[in-house]
């Protein structure tokens, strides 16, 4: 890479975060004014009782579940893309990793708040965490509200650390770049990088293991929240299915959510020359293949329970095709399958706006898809005389919308103070690994240290 | 802490430097090379250096692994409740724990040993020039030995366009 | 039902709260019509916790706030209860129920409390419990006499109310109680056998004339 387009990395990256619109302000007040409603929304129904939500008897678990499966969802992205494009050296990875990265680490957050939130008694949640205690009592590890547990907490630290490690050169950046308090900051951050090749040797062979080590995490978490659904005796539920059916499903949805992300991004911060159109059409094509994964668990499942014609699974499986829940349902398969396919399939549709119509119909479908899956079991189990209706409460809509607020001020706030693209690892690209070049290209690309 | 060291624009120039540096006879761990990016297409990068991460990153998921059988099972011993039909020691079940452990004891012991190994957070004056920031490649000798400083000089001033610096009066 | 709820201290929900499905009836009978006009049948099904052996509520409660007692009940203990819910979604019966307000009681019933039945806060579950105070409460009467509890002596509120005596209850592991032979009886069948809970109430098909 020759030094001016170097430079010019750095200052168009940088300039985020070292120059504030009052336009920032205005969009964090707003977002923050929606995240304070939800808060106080969730404290109101700690106060008055969870009696104030949609749930009744049988639908004991609605909006708050679907919001937790369908944020977990979303953490696939990130990490997942971000490992698996690391581990297959597809270079144009680079400007897309971070934003990836972050969408994981708060879509986590968020939805790992959701298991409190939806407790009768929010308050005593630790007692999910095995910690010695004078009463000799601990958390029974047969229940996969336990094994969530586990599960979201080594995602979570070790999506949290696969972003923060590549963030400390990029930290050192800013550090060397500013002055005063915000050098300070920064300077701590880095926690004293100075890129040596040592530190570059470690630092790339760590990320490459967190790379091969979080790939299964993330397919364990989302399968074990599956678990949640199919560990019990539920029609429609108890479905061997749904371990890769959910991990399918939140890939879609997370590389959905990262292509709205992106383009967000790329129209804000201006980052017209870092994001280019090819990688929408990457993250297009790779959309378009979960949609297709998608439909195919959703149709096989399908299938399979309309042929066996067991009565209480008919029960729900026309509910959802044919009865109340039909327009949802509907509405599900052209978000998810119908709107999207035409759209990634034809290249001259598949544009960064085609693409960002395409996700935000997944987004749509697969919270959805949750939906379709947590409700109409509830409400048709065994036994036709406990039937039951569900419809959601202003509470249970309020801390949803300002779930979307959260996630959005989030990543707002992140890209206000850390640069979102990937600088080093951008700029890296310019200095391939000799072993990742075809031999064709060799000679053009390096420098005399290889005659 | 003493210093001498010069700013490369390309790696090219850099890798020269090393070379030079090599051939006036100083030791390979007293050579420092910083940059703003890894740059894996020169030799001093040394990428293909071997490394015990893998085996220490093993071994953390190993003790993750202990962890993870060993903590259901003493919780399932020390308070047996019977539930459902399952067994009080229930191993099919104890295995995603166990898993998840493991790999949390991976992910841990990779990144202590990271922090550990690259001497992160840094400590005590160390050999840097904010300069790197700029697309600069520094290449220089801490604390160099007595007498060496003017051959070190000559190897670093191999390409034309260095700019040589010296931290203290080596 | 009134026994079950004046024995237990079930509160009333209000009419609303009942009519949104949250009524918190531990033990409900359900009524079923068979037949065409005017050849009409009514049956009626009283469907309380069946505590079952291969309990699905039981694994997957989190704190094991949902256990197997070594008599062979399902426990509820309302104290470790976090109020995550899932053991009402894996229970097929729908026997458990959830308190979405702190109980309260119209007026004046809040004078007619068990002592021997703790009352729950918000947020915790509940269920039949086969009226566990009164099978504590005969045990320790037995044993304080020093002798073996008899057939018959431990009657569950609903048991005791019934006027038809349709409700038995007694020790299943006693091979010569009333219950242990007529759960052997032809006319015997489980609810839901087939899902696999192992339930212990068995009810038996009335006798029809040939």
């Amino acid at each position: 890479m020759s030094e001016p387009t170097a430079l010019r990395i750095s200052d168009d990256l940088l300039r985020p975060l070292l120059r504030t619109s009052w336009r920032f302000y205005v969009l964090v007040a707003f977002l923050g004014s929606i995240v304070l409603m939800g808060l106080g929304s969730w404290f109101y129904q700690m106060y008055r009782g969870f009696g104030i939500t949609g749930i009744n008897n049988p639908v004991y678990w609605a909006f708050y579940i679907t919001n937790f499966v369908f944020w977990i969802g979303i953490s696939h992205a990130g990490t997942l893309i971000s490992a698996i494009l690391r581990l297959a050296n597809a270079g144009w990875r680079r400007p897309v990793t971070r934003c990836a990265e972050v969408i994981t680490v708060f879509a986590l957050m968020i939805g790992a708040l959701f298991p409190i939130i939806h407790l009768g008694r929010p308050w005593l949640f630790f007692w999910l965490i095995p910690y010695p205690n004078h009463r000799g009592i601990w958390p029974n590890f047969r229940s996969p509200l336990v094994w969530d547990f586990f599960a979201i907490t080594t995602y979570l630290v070790g999506s949290l650390l696969f972003l923060f490690l590549p963030m400390i050169p990029d930290f050192a950046l800013v550090r060397d770049k500013s002055t005063g308090l915000r050098r300070k900051i920064y300077g701590a951050l880095a926690l004293g990088w100075r890129g040596t090749t040592k530190q570059w040797n470690r630092l790339e062979t760590a990320m490459q293991i967190m790379a091969i080590a979080i790939i299964p995490v993330a397919v364990s978490v989302h399968t074990i929240v599956s678990f949640d659904f199919s560990m019990a005796p539920v029609p429609m539920w108890h479905s061997t299915v749904f371990g890769p059916y959910f991990v399918a499903g939140a890939i879609f949805s997370g590389i959905a959510g990262l292509i709205v992300a992106m383009a967000t991004l790329r129209k804000f911060l201006h980052l017209e020359d870092y994001l280019h159109p090819v990688h929408f059409q990457n993250l297009g094509k790779l959309l378009l293949l979960m949609s297709l994964l998608w439909t195919y668990f959703v149709f096989a499942e399908r299938l399979t329970i309309w042929y066996g014609n067991e009565p209480s699974e008919m029960a729900v499986f026309w509910v959802t095709q044919r009865g109340s829940f039909a327009p949802l349902f509907w509405t599900m398969v052209i978000c998810n399958f119908v709107l999207p396919f035409p759209i990634l399939a034809i290249k001259k549709l598949r544009t960064i706006g085609g693409c960002v119509v395409a996700s935000s119909g997944v987004l749509v479908g697969m919270w959805l898809e949750r939906f379709l899956i947590v409700v109409p079991s509830l409400g048709h189990k065994y036994l036709p005389y406990s039937w039951g209706v569900y419809s959601p409460r202003p509470v249970e809509i309020m801390i949803t919308i300002s779930t979307f607020a959260a996630m959005t001020l989030l990543y707002v706030l992140f890209a206000k103070f850390v640069p979102i693209i990937s600088i080093w690892e951008l700029k890296a690209g310019g200095h391939p690994s000799p072993a990742l070049i075809p031999p064709a290209t060799a000679e053009h690309a390096l420098g005399e240290a290889y005659p | 802490m003493k210093a001498v060291y010069a700013l490369y624009p390309d790696g090219a120039s850099a890798q020269r430097a090393v070379d030079g540096l090599r051939a006036a006879g100083v030791a390979e761990r007293d050579i420092t090379v910083i940059s703003a990016m890894p740059m894996e297409d020169y030799e001093f990068s040394h990428k293909d250096k071997a490394t015990w991460i893998w085996w220490i990153a093993s071994g953390g998921g190993l003790v993750g692994l202990c962890l993870g059988t060993w903590l259901p099972w003493m919780t399932e011993t020390a308070w047996p409740l019977q539930t459902g039909n399952m067994p009080i020691v229930s191993w099919w079940t104890n295995l995603i724990v166990m898993f998840e452990l493991t790999m949390l004891g991976g992910i841990l012991a990779t990144v202590i040993t990271l922090l550990v190994t690259a001497r992160l957070p840094g400590r005590g004056p160390e050999l840097y020039d904010p300069e790197v920031t700029d697309e600069k490649i520094l290449v220089g000798v801490k604390n160099p030995r007595e007498g060496s400083v003017p051959e070190i000089e000559r190897a670093l001033l191999s390409s034309p366009a260095a700019r040589l610096k010296t931290i203290g009066t080596p | 039902m009134t026994a079950c709820h004046a024995e237990n201290n079930i509160p009333t929900v209000g009419a609303d709260q009942a009519a949104r499905g949250r009524a918190m009836h531990w033990i409900r009978v359900e009524r079923y019509w068979e037949g065409e006009f005017p050849d009409v049948r009514l049956k009626f099904r009283p469907v309380m916790c069946q505590q079952c052996d291969a309990a699905p509520c039981e694994p997957v409660c989190p704190t094991y706030a949902s256990h197997h007692t070594a008599e062979g009940l399902n426990a509820q203990v309302y104290n470790r209860c976090i109020g995550t819910r899932y053991c009402a979604n894996a229970c097929p019966y729908n026997v458990r129920f959830f308190d979405f307000f702190h109980p309260s009681w119209d007026k004046p019933l809040h004078l007619q409390l068990n002592p021997d039945v703790s009352l729950r806060e918000v947020g915790v579950m509940e269920k039949c419990t086969f009226c566990v105070q009164r099978i504590s409460g005969a045990k320790i009467q037995a044993k304080a006499e020093k002798r073996e509890l008899k057939d018959g002596e431990i009657k569950p509120a609903c048991v005791q109310s019934c006027p038809a005596k349709a409700l038995v209850f007694g020790d299943l592991n006693d091979a010569e109680s009333d219950v242990s032979r007529l759960s052997r009886s032809p006319r015997g069948s489980k609810l839901l056998e087939d899902v696999g809970t192992l339930p212990k109430v068995t009810y038996l098909e009335r006798q029809t004339q040939v």
